[in-house]
């Protein structure tokens, strides 16, 4: 098995010592040390609750963590009600650390997959060990679609404040739909389930070795479930609050990590997708995705002035990317007054599609073509800021289903792009 | 000495028209060598060309990654490449054949030592062929970066990046052949030394305000962390 040589002695020795379990949730972590003992309490109230009969453990994957990450989630208490134990009291609740100096998010999850395959843990789920507000249903609800109903993939959603999040509303998600055809809103997410099965799979996967989905893997889980045939849904699990932004990564990276793996799933994925013109809606537990009218602050001339300025010094390189009228009409847009821009969702549908496709064609370095792809995405957040800022939350949900209808209405348009190159390459 | 002289001119009319008689054959049979070269090569172009299209090369290349490689050095792909450059190797041996017949001493031992200087010439268009490569990536890598981040001047720092790297590989590249040794090393490090002069003066004493600002935010995390906040939290 693949991941004989892959996990650690050490790894290996503590789960021999857990045999099969029914439930496994894996937390990764690297310096959490404020929200793990948290983190360890939700998933304990958890098991508690809503699977006091199951074979549970718990597996800490940390990298390199020097603030006591570990000693905390080994030792932290755990139960908040003492008097609900009850029959939980009869079975041992594991907790399983793995310890890298310096892993990939890639070495994570398949840490985890391969750890759930082992166990023959028939649910899996992650969750972040920096989600402040994480509670005992969030992982309930990731768990029970795959335990009780059967399904092999959870994707989560949030409510989350308008403007958050929109990378995924304006390219994850649209793509996913359009290309995919599966209506899962949240694909690159720090918390989701899957099942055993879908563990197996994943851990014979080589995807793990590819540089492009190193830093956010998620993407690939969602798509490998998807194109692999497994049954798919979504799970409402509460407020996505704004992470601290020493936290996160900045809009270049976010783009380089989140675009840069869902184009390589794109291009990876290509003959289930070629042949599969389906758009179909999974079934949701809980209440939809929900959208908060929280205060946002945006430098919107700051955003404005770095689409313009990286459209004129990217021109040579936006030239060889895009089609030509969708070209002409990115410079004609950069060209335009400030308070005036409007980025169409047609224009922005064939603008990213032609970026998918140069990928695929690799025009240039595909880490590179995937950084061009910044100044028009600020262009885009732009014209949304422009045009959303007295909108209701109707308005937005109606915008982006509008704009999933485009990217799907651009679909040919995308498979012309991918073809015709690969003709005139050969 | 009225007949000398004519007898000196009529010998010098005499030599001249010898030497006329005597080279423009040569010269014509130079020139017929290079358009039979011209034609052999444009011959050999297209047949290896359409017998590379027939192997599918390009698709080869492609999954083996050269061709990739080829697109980040602005080449053309591999059937292209590789016919273009027997089209070149065989009608510059035909004109290096040609220019052989004239039978100008100073030439044919210019060419007989092109011909041992081959090895070197080689090694050194390889370094050339990495050079721009590695200019071509890193001044994109620059310009992005820079872009990205909002820096003034992207173009200016992609083009400083390339100007320097092929500085560095055109003076490796004729170090390679030996040409002017001394001088080519001198010449790169007065150049080299002058632009990063230049360059610090310009961004010290010129741009105070805008060294300041780079520097902060090269180095403040703060201002990182402002400009993060500063727009909408993408995932």
């Amino acid at each position: 098995m693949a991941e004989d040589s892959f996990l650690t002695d050490d790894l290996l020795r503590q789960l021999i010592s857990v045999g099969e379990v029914d439930l496994l949730v894996g937390v990764p972590s690297r310096n959490n040390a404020d929200t793990i003992g948290h983190t360890v309490e939700a998933i304990e109230e958890s098991f508690q609750h809503a699977f006091p009969r199951q074979r549970v453990v718990i597996v800490n994957v940390d990298c390199g963590s020097n603030d006591g990450t570990i000693d905390l989630f080994l030792n932290s208490s755990g139960r908040k009600n003492a008097s609900s134990r009850g029959i939980t009291s009869l079975r041992t609740e594991h907790r399983v650390v793995a310890r890298y100096e310096n892993a990939t998010q890639a070495t994570v999850l398949r840490t985890i997959a391969a750890t759930g395959d082992l166990l023959r843990a028939r649910a899996c789920a992650v969750v972040s060990a920096a989600t402040s507000n994480l509670t005992a249903d969030w992982v309930g609800n990731l768990l029970q679609p795959v335990y009780r109903q059967d399904f092999d993939f959870v994707a989560p959603l949030y409510a989350r404040q308008r403007f958050d999040g929109l990378l995924a509303r304006l390219v994850l998600y649209p793509i996913t739909r359009a290309v995919f055809g599966k209506r899962i809103r949240e694909i690159q997410s720090g918390e989701f389930g899957f099942s055993g099965r879908l563990a197996t799979n994943c851990t014979t996967s080589d995807m793990w070795r590819e540089p492009s989905i190193q830093d956010l893997p998620q993407a690939c889980m969602t798509v490998t479930a998807i194109a692999s045939g497994y049954r798919c849904c979504q799970s409402y699990l509460g407020p996505r609050l704004r992470p601290v932004a020493a936290q996160t990564p900045d809009i270049v990276t976010a783009v380089r990590q989140a675009v840069g793996a869902l184009f390589w799933c794109v291009n990876a994925y290509e003959d289930y997708w070629m042949g599969h013109s389906a758009n179909d809606t999974v079934p949701s537990f809980g209440p939809d995705h929900e959208l908060t009218d929280d205060p946002v602050t945006v430098n919107l001339e700051r955003l404005f002035e770095l689409f313009r300025s990286g459209v004129a010094e990217l021109s040579p390189l936006l030239k060889t990317i895009l089609a030509p009228d969708t070209y002409a009409e990115v410079q004609r847009l950069a060209a335009c007054d400030e308070r005036k821009l409007c980025f169409e969702n047609m224009l922005w549908a064939r603008t990213v599609y032609d970026f998918a496709a140069s990928y695929h064609h690799t025009l240039l370095n595909r880490d590179h073509l995937v950084q061009a792809l910044v100044p028009l995405y600020r262009g885009k957040t732009y014209s949304f800021f422009l045009q959303h800022a007295a909108s209701t939350a109707a308005d937005i949900e109606a915008d982006s289903e509008n704009l999933c209808l485009e990217f799907e209405r651009q679909r040919v348009h995308f498979m012309e792009r991918w073809k015709s190159q690969t003709e005139v390459s050969t | 000495m009225k007949e000398t002289i004519l007898q000196g001119l009529t010998q010098a009319y005499e030599n001249l028209v010898r030497m006329i008689a005597d080279f423009l054959p040569r010269l014509v049979v130079m020139l017929t060598i290079i358009l039979i070269g011209l034609l052999i090569a444009y011959l050999l172009r297209a047949f290896v060309r359409s017998i590379l299209h027939l192997t599918k090369l390009d698709r080869i290349s492609e999954e083996a990654g050269a061709s990739h490689v080829l697109r980040k050095a602005a080449m053309p792909s591999m059937s292209e490449f590789l016919s273009r450059s027997i089209f070149w190797i065989t009608l510059l041996g035909f004109i290096l054949l040609g220019i052989s017949v004239l039978q100008i001493s100073e030439l044919q031992e210019q060419i007989s030592r092109l011909f041992q200087l081959l090895p070197e010439i080689f090694v050194a268009i390889l370094i050339l062929f990495v050079g721009v490569l590695a200019a071509n990536f890193l001044s994109r890598a620059a310009l992005l970066t820079a872009v990205n981040a909002g820096y003034p001047s992207p173009r200016l720092w992609s083009g400083l990046v390339r100007f320097v790297i092929w500085i560095l590989t055109i003076s490796m590249a004729l170090e390679q052949v030996g040409l002017a040794r001394e001088t080519v090393v001198a010449a790169f490090s007065i150049a080299f030394g002058a632009v990063m002069l230049a360059v610090a003066i310009a961004f010290g004493f010129g741009g105070r305000d805008l060294a300041r600002q780079t520097l902060e935010r090269y180095l403040g995390s703060r201002e990182k962390e402002r400009e993060k906040e500063e727009e909408p939290s993408p995932l």
